[in-house]
């Protein structure tokens, strides 16, 4: 009789350590349908440098040099803390921080800029292209 | 539910499934005066289970599993505490565990949309502002609580999700200093530095010291959060101010406690075992004597002990289902605050929200679970979910629901067709790369 008591707590135990799993399982399930969803709200888009792609996988993304960006550019002619990116509604928007040598979307100088697919945005001497995500095999 | 029908399913079943185990374990190893007693519990945690399953689908939201979490430690909580002596069903503790529940909702929606609670951010303060009056007029210098008749609110606890919620909207004032003297100063990172130090005061004049550390945890996780929030410039030099800052406070805290705590502090329990070490004596016996897997469910003794059902409620959960099976209870709590690592917040507001709560729990779990075990002074802190009290309860389905929140976050409208592409022609190319280059 006492083996059997213990052999049910342990069943007890097992069964709460198998739902611990499947609900770990499905916060997996669940991370990627977060991705798509963000991928949604983002518009799917991302920053392209020649060789380099920077994803946005956040809503507030700062670009600078400093080693806490979000997309962080180790060139000097880039202020440590230059452009700050945000997505409202599905439109990201770029927004000078108080750079020195400022931003350029497609030639303009900004402060503040609503951002097209695209666009070409010029941070110091680095130049970064605005558009949509492709997967790896595209070009 | 429509974008994950599966997980929504299995893990639906799989709740259902633990909480029928547990629930088979009291009817063969239980100590009931009626087998009616365990249908009556079976009956409410399985409805509960199925009713929130149901309901559930019925809120737009994205992310599912917190959710399933919630419910599965709510109802694993309701049969421990309906065990505790002899099978019956907690009905007080029912009522808070469905409050829980509605307020994990409330919670959720409040939390979801940045954009939207930062401009209620003034509401926010002013809720803060009204708990500590609150606080002050009715709980009197040595008391936490306010009696209304049988039922009665520690309104301390609602300070907890408040705290969380300002630190999480002030997040993004980072980029708004102004000179202060010799300093560039954010005002909302000095208004939030003077609540937690007012709240921690305000607690130290209640003599609930237990949660000064719960508060403080908050705030150092909010803190963190802006440290790491873009251009917010934070040195080491004021990493290391904050860290003296602490250690002095705690050093002057500790000399400038009450007698009783510092009796506490220095208490061999063992040889003053019928005095202020007989919660924690009794308590670690208990753990002894339940061993791996228990007395079996409401065979314990433990419950004799005053606070059996809140402060040492680890200890009354190992007694009577074993170690096993509380440190499982804990690790599905912890599981809870994992949830965030595994689908991280796409926004540093809510990212700072989860980052509170899972600080306020897990020092909370700390504080009651080390202070059982005599690994540090006991405090009478609540575990969340496992421990009774309602308003406990309450404000910890209230950060449920900011975790929620944080896992199904809002940001305005989805784009409904894809964003227009700038028609360009071959020839404006040119022209764009020579305003890049001049």
């Amino acid at each position: 009789m006492e083996n059997a008591n213990l052999i049910l707590c342990a069943v007890t135990a097992a069964a709460l350590d198998i739902c611990a799993l499947v609900l770990i399982f499905a916060a997996y399930r669940e991370k990627s349908t977060a991705k798509k969803r963000w991928a949604k709200i983002s518009s799917n888009m991302e920053l392209v440098e020649p060789g380099v792609t920077y994803p946005l996988g956040c809503d507030e993304v700062l670009i600078g040099r400093h080693a806490s960006a979000d997309i962080r550019i180790p060139d000097l002619s880039v202020s440590r803390y230059h452009a700050m990116m945000t997505v409202s509604d599905g439109v990201w928007t770029i927004k000078d921080m108080g750079s020195k040598s400022g931003v350029y979307v497609n030639g303009a100088l900004v402060k503040e800029a609503r951002l097209r697919e695209n666009d070409i945005i010029n941070l110091g001497n680095r130049r970064l292209i605005f558009r949509r995500r492709r997967e790896k095999n595209e070009k | 539910m429509k974008n994950n029908p599966f997980a929504y399913v299995l893990s639906g079943l799989f709740v259902l499934l633990a909480h029928l185990a547990m629930l088979a374990n009291i009817m063969y190893n239980g100590n009931y005066a009626q087998l009616s007693d365990v249908w009556t519990l079976a009956g409410t945690v399985l409805g509960l289970d199925l009713a929130w399953f149901i309901i559930m689908p019925f809120f737009r939201q994205h992310s599912h599993t917190v959710d399933f979490i919630l419910i599965l430690i709510l109802n694993m909580s309701l049969i421990f505490q309906s065990c505790f002596g002899e099978v019956h069903l907690a009905l007080k503790h029912m009522i808070t565990c469905i409050a829980a529940l509605a307020a994990s909702r409330i919670g959720f929606f409040l939390c979801r949309d940045h954009n939207w609670i930062a401009k209620q951010k003034k509401f926010v303060w002013i809720g803060i502002g009204v708990v500590m009056i609150i606080i002050l007029l009715f709980t009197g210098s040595r008391s936490m609580w306010i009696n209304f008749g049988s039922f009665t609110i520690q309104p301390s606890e609602l300070l907890k999700p408040l705290l969380v919620m300002a630190c999480a909207t002030s997040v993004a004032e980072q980029q708004k200093k102004h000179k202060l003297l010799w300093f560039n100063v954010v005002w909302e990172n000095l208004i939030l530095l003077g609540i937690t130090a007012a709240i921690c005061l305000l607690q130290w004049w209640c003599r609930d010291l237990g949660s000064i550390p719960t508060f403080a945890a908050i705030y150092a996780a909010g803190f963190l959060m802006r440290i790491c929030y873009p251009k917010a410039k934070f040195s080491k030099k004021t990493l290391i101010g904050a860290g003296i800052a602490v250690l002095a406070i705690a050093g002057i805290g500790i000399k400038l406690a009450p007698a009783y705590v510092r009796d506490r502090l220095f208490v061999d329990i063992w040889s003053d075992k019928t005095g202020n070490g007989y919660q924690q004596s009794q308590a670690l016996i208990a753990i002894a004597d339940g061993g791996w897997f228990g007395k079996g469910p409401g065979k314990g003794f433990l419950h004799n002990v005053f606070a059996y059902e809140s402060d040492i409620v680890f200890s009354t959960i190992s007694e009577e289902w074993g170690l096993l099976f509380a440190l499982m209870v804990i690790f599905i709590i912890l599981l809870m605050l994992a949830i965030p690592l595994i689908n991280p917040a796409r926004s540093y507001y809510h990212g700072t929200l989860a980052a509170g709560v899972c600080a306020a729990f897990t020092v909370q779990m700390a504080l009651n679970i080390f202070g059982s075990c005599n690994m540090i002074p006991f405090t009478g802190v609540t575990i969340p979910f496992i421990s009774m009290g309602g308003t406990s309860m309450v404000t910890s389905g209230l950060m449920a629901g900011m975790l929620i929140a944080s896992q199904s976050p809002e940001f305005g409208k989805l784009p409904t067709k894809k964003a227009p592409a700038k028609k360009k022609k071959p020839a404006s190319r040119p022209a764009v790369r020579k305003g890049a280059q001049a």
